[in-house]
């Protein structure tokens, strides 16, 4: 053990002995509390404590995956239980704050789950529906910490594995106990991690850089920018791993500007770390030097591709490059680099720290330990789960997820981002397993799940997913600039009941030749939410097209972009009309008012 | 030892071909003469894999990659016509079509076809390929026959509607038309390193645009007309001359500056010139210009041109006959041979006519006054040829181009001599050289500048004698080379004394700590050149100026090696060759000193004529000498800017006095009105002969024009046929290139230069043809002529980089270095104005008008002025002020006080857009050859009352 990781460990032992000596109240006040109101119900509960005269601990911390519960409150005070309250609200902060803290008495009726003991007439957490099947190993810590909080991390574990890489490994054999483990990447490419870092280990310029990838632009994903937002540490411990493994100077953290919570909680994060000597010119105290700093961009989807991520990262506008050279030879500033998903990155520490073969053990056979989907659109429990590989997509659905709200049948899922696919009902049986899943033809992706009921149009869906890749494409390549608009007019066309003969064999032409003939994957994707449409619910665009279809679609509730020129309500396009694109769902019911967004 | 290339062999289509590793195969196709459609490609930039055109299957890889980003290995079996690929192909041709006017594009018989025929196919008259300025040479239109595509496309189209951008200098932009390949985006941030334009919005609006704004005036662009010539379509244009057709094209070396930038010329069916190109394979530009070489051609097109010869009869100007004309010239001139004659050549002369002035003016007048007017700093060429032994810079551009620190001294070149600049900027930009600047004013390149010293204007020569003395007293000096190579060590020490870094320190404002940073930077950085112009030097400097770069690369070892050197950065396009012809009061043709008895002996049986032995007046002193009624008679060959910029004094009143002048002129210019006989003069693009840049590349000038109008003749001609006529020996020449044979005869250097060879070892490159589509750029240039560095003995080949064995005299005289303080300003113009200008202000809006369509700058400059004199003079930050120069040019601007100039000095920083607006509305037949030049000026500062605003 480093002599500052024997200091910062009894530091942080002694920091959490302080905090469960107090009543400790956690409001999850990550992107998902903030947006269900949860800055009100932290500012009430400061309120109350503050008057009623108590000493607590009010800590804010990031979503635990329940979002469908935000604003979470959870509460334990000394010698009680810990209890999870639901959507709370700042109305019904008194009388918690009364009962609870003052009393000791749990609210049973608001509350929503116990932790770690039984309160009668409540269920444990892990009884709730969402939180069966789940193993928490990146997630492990949100919720439970505050995000920004050295010692709290350290307590749970934290930086144990990097001290055990630095004291007791050789940058070797973190890379061999990475390929052991079968840690593939979870950006989408599912390319083995350990692999990936041996190509830059082999590099020997003095300079290289981890690039850390939460640029997360796909409407219905929100785990990188989670784990960012919850436990930014257990990335940042993963990040220097990762760079003492491959020999690396540099690590760079690529967030969309605008997430401003996980940005400014990774900042925090990397000032403790700094702080405290975990980076810098002696990480840990060792010989090994190693920097992060978080590098912003704009919106643009594309950006996180990697090559576009290098140019944006240098301050160009975020264009994908072409390869060869690849990252690993010729990345930022020209350096080598190796780019990683944020998910990727967080299992590290925990594979270090438990071994290759804890990790091994959970999963399917070539898809080892967890994989974290995010739940959205027509399911009663939208949220953020960690499940193993192995579990069926009917699981995570119908079991974690609650099915639909309204008890109406699941029609299709997409997943796998914007440039994914959809998975009809019929197929909810496979299982969560990267071989099974490309031999089947389906994404899981950056691992969003958007789950629509029997009322929704594919058509719809298919139009509003090929307006994200058009407006998100970055237009340096011909067949993806041109080809995204074409296919969006084409499907326009086919929306409004107004198609041409051919159509189809149009679109499909336009799209295989971007699979063929694109720069980067946003074009060769492209035309995947067509393809797979078209594959499985055929019949509703021939049906749409001969105008026995199911609907004539309500105008257009999303922000509409089109071909210049082509604006469907005469407005040119403005920088917030991009900003403000959100994936639209709409309801087929012929003559129903105003369409409604979906949920999450 | 240089490593042996290696070859590998690629087979495309079944073609076995022999490259090199690391060559992208659409190049390595191309140099077989294999053609692979591209529209983003182009062969000047680096590749960029965004149009997807050239994709191509590789036996045994994946999927369809393209060939332009593609590096060839070796046995690599590649199949260009492939069924998918040429499937993707015209795919993206649909697509690209279904957004550019394409009505055309896709007919048969549109070659047939008038703009105003009425069409069938209901294509609107302005959409039409006849009526887009890019017809004959659009590459899109090109490379969509090649796929023959169909009449019919189920595409919509889509036009953009987009209003063309007409208000900017120079060029059109016509949006509607780009098919955003990003080649102008590219060619503006990866050659000029200017980043003016910019990718604009993205995915199916994506577009390009303006860095910032909306004007070209404020976005940076420096109006080198890259991003034009690189244009695949009609988006980018010329203005002038827009809708003109090229009739025949013709390649010859542009006069604009001493660069010596291969053009080609498009020339319309009435034989006026059109369009200037740049050559792409030309060793001295490859393939880029300035706004001077791109759009400063057009005077020889100019309606106002003399066409006939004029004889002044009575106060008026007559048309004469030229034999009457070569006769009143010749009876005017001869009664004045002797001292009381001077001759004045323009830098663009050819250098066989620089070799009949001064011949004209030794051996028809007697008289050594014999100078190249441009040349304002006469000890640029004597303190070189002091040091080194030829008054000639020693590298070429290539050794600027791989050198690892240059220092750029009072230079404002990327106006001037824009060309060189641009090769520094690219080396700055890709991180292989470091750049000193030694300048009073902001100019472009102090931006790129690692270290940039700001020295109290006309403290150059002190401030380098102090860099020099810094340089040896830290020990950074190559000693082996001090001593092996140079004498005069001992002197140079001893006249160095004076300049300790206090003293330096004192005179020039620079901190002792900057002077020892850029000695360190300069001394240990690696090979290292020197560039310099001395501008704004005060008289009686230069010397001691020149003499301190000499001896700085002496000492440092960066002569005389590849990759090192120091270059004189004249003003006169041909001034290099003036000099080597001996157009100059102090030398004769080859450098030869006059005065030296061996040498007037040899040149006066050479010439078989006696010649003056004395050394004779130059520009200067001619006016001078004029003013004082010294001077009688003069010869002007051609106008230049010095002769309206106050540098030679009032020069009105100079000619007033003269008792006879002649001037040969292509325009009734201000000297020539005052002039007794007037002869219209051919222009450089109208005529053969040679011409000798920078780096002492001697290039051939072809004859692209003939004037249609009058009898204009060469000053070559004129000057033979007053010679004859005045009965000197030895003027009988038909051609120049009788003159060129007597040169290699007379000058050793140019020994081997003739235009056998300047001709005969052109280089050969593609020839573009219906099966094999190019750029622009490329398309008009069969064969380039890279010319001959002199010295060039007799079949050798040329020198680039001088002295690399032995200096001219075997070593280097290391020169002499004299302390001179700056003269005090008089007191009605206590302070010195540094005029400086850049292409863009970020921080800075810029306010654009305008005015009969037209854009130009109206901001408010700002005038920096130190605190001191702004509370002698009691200005405040913010108040309006003007500086008035001792010429009587009034700058307006806002005071700012800031304490990052001198006392005494006040700093002016424009955009250049504003002098391009200005060039662009200028009435001026020739506005680039008048061209104002930033020196230091100076000025007093008047504060503006609230009723002057």
């Amino acid at each position: 053990m480093t002599e500052v990781f024997e200091r910062l460990l009894a530091a942080a032992t002694g920091r959490w002995a302080e905090l469960n000596a107090l009543p400790w109240v956690r409001v999850s006040t990550g992107m998902m509390g903030a947006a269900a109101g949860a800055r009100d119900t932290l500012d009430a509960l400061r309120d109350h404590i503050a008057r009623s005269g108590i000493q607590a601990t009010v800590s804010e911390v990031g979503t635990s995956g329940l979002c469908y519960a935000e604003p979470l409150v959870d509460i334990v005070v000394p010698g009680g239980p810990r209890v999870l309250y639901a959507n709370v609200g700042p109305e019904t902060v008194p009388e918690i704050v009364e009962r609870h803290i003052l009393n000791g008495e749990p609210v049973v009726p608001l509350a929503l789950a116990s932790v770690d003991a039984d309160v009668p007439g409540l269920p444990r957490r892990e009884q709730l529906p969402m939180m069966q099947h789940q193993v928490r190993i990146a997630l492990r810590n949100a919720g439970e910490i505050e995000p920004a909080d050295l010692y709290q991390y350290i307590a749970r574990g934290g930086f144990a594995g990097l001290d055990k890489a630095l004291g007791e490994m050789d940058p070797q054999k973190v890379i061999q106990e990475i390929k052991d483990s079968g840690l593939r990447g979870r950006g989408g490419a599912a390319f083995p991690t350990g692999l990936k870092w041996s190509f830059l280990s082999g590099n020997p310029s003095p300079v290289k850089y981890i690039l850390c990838n939460c640029e997360e632009g796909d409407p219905g994903a929100f785990n990188d920018k989670t784990i960012l937002d919850a436990d930014p540490f257990t990335l940042i411990e993963g990040c220097i791993i990762a760079g003492f493994a491959a020999g690396a100077s540099n690590g760079i953290v690529f967030i969309r500007h605008g997430n401003d919570s996980p940005i400014d909680r990774t900042r925090a994060a990397l000032s403790a770390c700094y702080a405290n000597g975990i980076l810098g010119r002696r990480v840990m105290g060792t010989d090994f030097a190693f920097d992060i700093e978080v590098s912003l961009v704009g919106e643009s989807y594309v950006a996180g591709e990697e090559t576009a991520l290098m140019e944006a990262v240098e301050g160009k506008r975020a264009m994908p490059r072409f390869r060869p050279p690849f990252p690993a030879a010729y990345g930022v500033w020209g350096k080598p680099s190796n780019i990683n998903n944020i998910k990727t990155i967080s299992y590290v520490p925990e594979i270090i720290r438990r071994g290759a073969g804890w990790f091994a053990g959970i999963g399917t056979e070539k898809s080892n330990g967890t994989a974290i989907a995010c739940l959205s659109g027509d399911i009663r429990y939208p949220g953020l789960v960690e499940v193993p590989f192995g579990l069926t997509m009917r699981q995570i659905v119908e079991e974690l997820g609650g099915g639909d709200p309204a008890g109406k049948a699941v029609k299709f899922l997409q997943t796998g981002g914007p440039l994914g696919g959809l998975l009809p009902a019929s197929e909810l049986d496979m299982i969560l397993d990267f071989d099974a899943m490309a031999a089947a033809g389906a994404m899981f992706g950056s691992g969003g799940l958007i789950v629509c009921n029997e009322t929704r149009s594919v058509v719809d869906l298919v139009r509003n997913l090929i307006a994200f890749d058009q407006m998100e494409s970055c237009g340096k390549c011909f067949p993806c600039r041109l080809g995204t608009s074409h296919m969006l007019e084409v499907l326009d066309r086919i929306c409004a009941g107004a198609a041409h003969e051919g159509d189809l064999a149009l679109m499909a032409r336009i799209g295989e030749n971007m699979r063929a003939g694109s720069l980067c994957g946003h074009g060769q994707l492209g035309y995947n939410p067509v393809d797979s449409a078209l594959r499985s619910f055929g019949d509703e665009f021939t049906a749409q097209i001969a105008g026995s279809g199911v609907l004539l679609i309500e105008p257009f509730i999303g922000p509409r972009v089109t071909l210049r020129g082509a604006q469907a309500d005469g407005e040119t396009p403005t920088a917030s009309v991009k900003n403000d694109f959100v994936l639209q769902l709409t309801p087929v019911s012929v003559g129903a008012g105003k369409a409604r967004p979906a949920d999450g | 030892m240089a490593e042996a290339i290696q070859t590998i062999t690629v087979t495309i289509d079944g073609q076995e071909i022999q490259t090199t590793p690391g060559t992208m195969l659409i190049q390595a196709a191309s140099d077989a003469g294999i053609y692979i459609p591209f529209l983003c490609y182009h062969p000047g930039m680096k590749p960029y894999g965004a149009c997807r055109m050239c994709v191509v299957q590789v036996e045994g890889g994946r999927g369809t990659p393209a060939a332009c980003t593609l590096p060839v290995a070796d046995g690599m079996v590649v199949d260009t016509k492939w069924e998918a690929a040429k499937n993707i192909r015209d795919t993206t041709l649909d697509l690209l079509l279904s957004e550019h006017p394409n009505g055309c594009l896709t007919c048969h018989r549109v070659e047939l076809c008038g703009p105003q025929d009425i069409c069938l196919r209901n294509v609107d008259v302005t959409d039409r390929c006849v009526t887009c300025p890019k017809n004959e040479r659009c590459e899109l239109k090109d490379t969509t026959r090649y796929h023959t595509r169909g009449l019919t496309s189920p595409l919509t189209f889509v036009g953009r509607n987009l209003q063309v951008e007409t208000k900017d200098p120079f060029y059109d932009r016509d949006y509607n038309l780009c098919i955003v390949c990003a080649r102008c985006v590219r060619a503006c941030d990866e050659l000029r390193g200017d980043d003016a334009l910019a990718m604009t919005e993205r995915a199916g609006q994506v577009l390009v645009g303006t860095m910032f704004g909306d004007s070209l005036l404020e976005s940076g662009c420096e109006f080198c007309g890259a991003c034009i010539d690189v244009c695949p379509v009609g988006a980018l244009t010329e203005t002038k001359y827009k809708w003109e057709t090229a009739a025949r094209t013709e390649q010859t070396i542009c006069t604009e500056c001493p660069v010596g930038c291969t053009l080609t010329y498009e020339v319309n069916r009435w034989d006026k010139a059109i369009r200037a190109i740049p050559e792409l394979n030309a060793p001295v530009n490859l393939g880029q210009a300035c706004f001077q070489g791109k759009f400063g051609f057009d005077y020889v097109n100019d309606k106002r041109r003399i066409t006939q010869p004029l004889v002044k009869r009575g106060g008026q100007f007559v048309e004469a006959s030229w034999d009457d004309a070569i006769r009143a010239a010749a009876d005017g001139l001869a009664p004045h041979a002797g001292d009381g004659f001077a001759l004045l050549a323009s830098p663009r002369l050819t250098n066989e006519e620089m070799y009949v002035a001064q011949k004209f003016s030794r051996v028809a007048m007697r008289s050594n006054n014999v100078d190249v007017v441009s040349d304002n700093h006469p000890g640029i060429a004597s303190g070189l040829l002091e040091v080194f032994g030829y008054a000639a810079g020693t590298m070429s551009f290539d050794d600027l181009r791989g050198a690892a620190v240059s220092m750029v001294v009072s230079a404002n070149i990327t106006e001037e001599q824009n060309i060189a600049a641009v090769a520094i900027k690219q080396a700055v930009r890709a991180g292989t050289q470091r750049l000193i600047v030694i300048d009073s004013r902001e100019v472009e390149l102090t931006r790129y500048a690692n270290l940039w010293l700001r020295p109290f204007p006309g403290t150059d020569a002190v401030l380098l004698a102090g860099l020099l003395r810094a340089v040896i007293q830290s020990d950074l000096g190559n000693e082996g080379f001090v001593e092996g190579r140079s004498v005069g060590w001992d002197e140079m020490m001893a006249s160095l004394e004076p300049f300790t870094p206090e003293a330096v320190a004192g005179e020039t404002g620079v901190t002792v700590e900057d002077i020892e940073r850029a000695a360190y930077l300069f001394a240990t950085g690696g090979p290292a050149a020197v560039l310099f112009a001395l501008d704004g030097a005060t008289p009686g400097t230069e010397l001691n100026a020149t003499r301190a770069i000499a001896n700085l690369a002496v000492v440092t070892g960066n002569v005389g090696a590849s990759n090192t050197g120091v270059m004189p950065l004249y003003q006169g396009a041909n001034q290099q060759g003036a000099y080597d012809m001996g157009v100059a009061p102090g030398a004769m043709p080859g450098h030869e000193p006059v005065g030296d008895p061996e040498t007037m002996a040899r040149f006066a049986s050479l010439w078989d004529s006696p010649i003056p032995a004395a050394g004779g007046a130059g520009a200067a002193d001619t006016f001078r000498a004029a003013r004082d009624g010294n001077m009688k008679a003069m010869m002007l060959l051609g106008d230049h800017v010095h002769y309206d910029d106050g540098t030679f004094g009032d020069v009105a009143e100079a000619l007033a006095a003269l008792d006879f002048l002649v001037v040969t002129d292509g325009f009734m210019s201000d000297v020539a009105a005052q002039a007794d006989v007037v002869f219209p003069a051919r222009q450089s693009i109208e005529k053969t002969g040679t011409i000798t840049n920078l780096e002492r590349r001697v290039q051939p000038l072809r004859q692209v024009l003939t004037p249609t109008k009058g009898d204009v003749r060469t000053d070559f001609d004129i000057l033979c046929s007053i010679a004859r006529a005045i009965g000197a020996p030895g003027f009988a020449y038909e051609t120049p290139n009788q003159a060129l044979d007597e040169i290699q005869r007379i000058v050793p250097e140019y020994a081997g230069v003739s235009y056998r060879r300047l001709l005969g070892e052109g280089v050969v490159t593609p020839k573009p043809a219906n099966d094999n589509p190019l750029p622009t750029q490329v398309r008009y240039s069969d064969v380039v002529y890279p010319g001959l560095q002199w010295p060039c003995a007799a079949g050798a080949e040329g020198t680039p980089t001088l002295y690399q064995a032995a200096f001219r005299e075997g070593r280097a005289q290391l020169g002499l270095l004299a302390w001179t303080e700056r003269p005090p300003n008089p007191s009605e113009f206590p302070l010195t104005l540094a005029h400086g200008r850049i292409l863009a202000q970020q921080d800075r809006e810029a306010a654009i008008a305008e005015e009969n369509g037209a854009n130009r700058i109206t901001r408010d400059e700002l005038l920096v002025i130190h605190s001191v004199d702004a509370t002698e003079l009691e200005i405040e930050d913010g108040d309006a002020i003007v500086a008035v120069t001792d010429t009587g040019k009034r700058h307006f601007g806002v005071a700012e006080i800031s304490d990052t100039v001198f006392p005494g000095m006040i700093a002016l920083t424009t955009l250049f857009g504003a002098l391009a607006s200005e060039i662009q509305a200028s009435t001026s037949p020739d506005p680039m050859n008048h061209l104002p030049r930033l020196t230091a000026k100076r000025v007093r500062v008047e504060k503006l009352g609230a009723t002057d605003a």
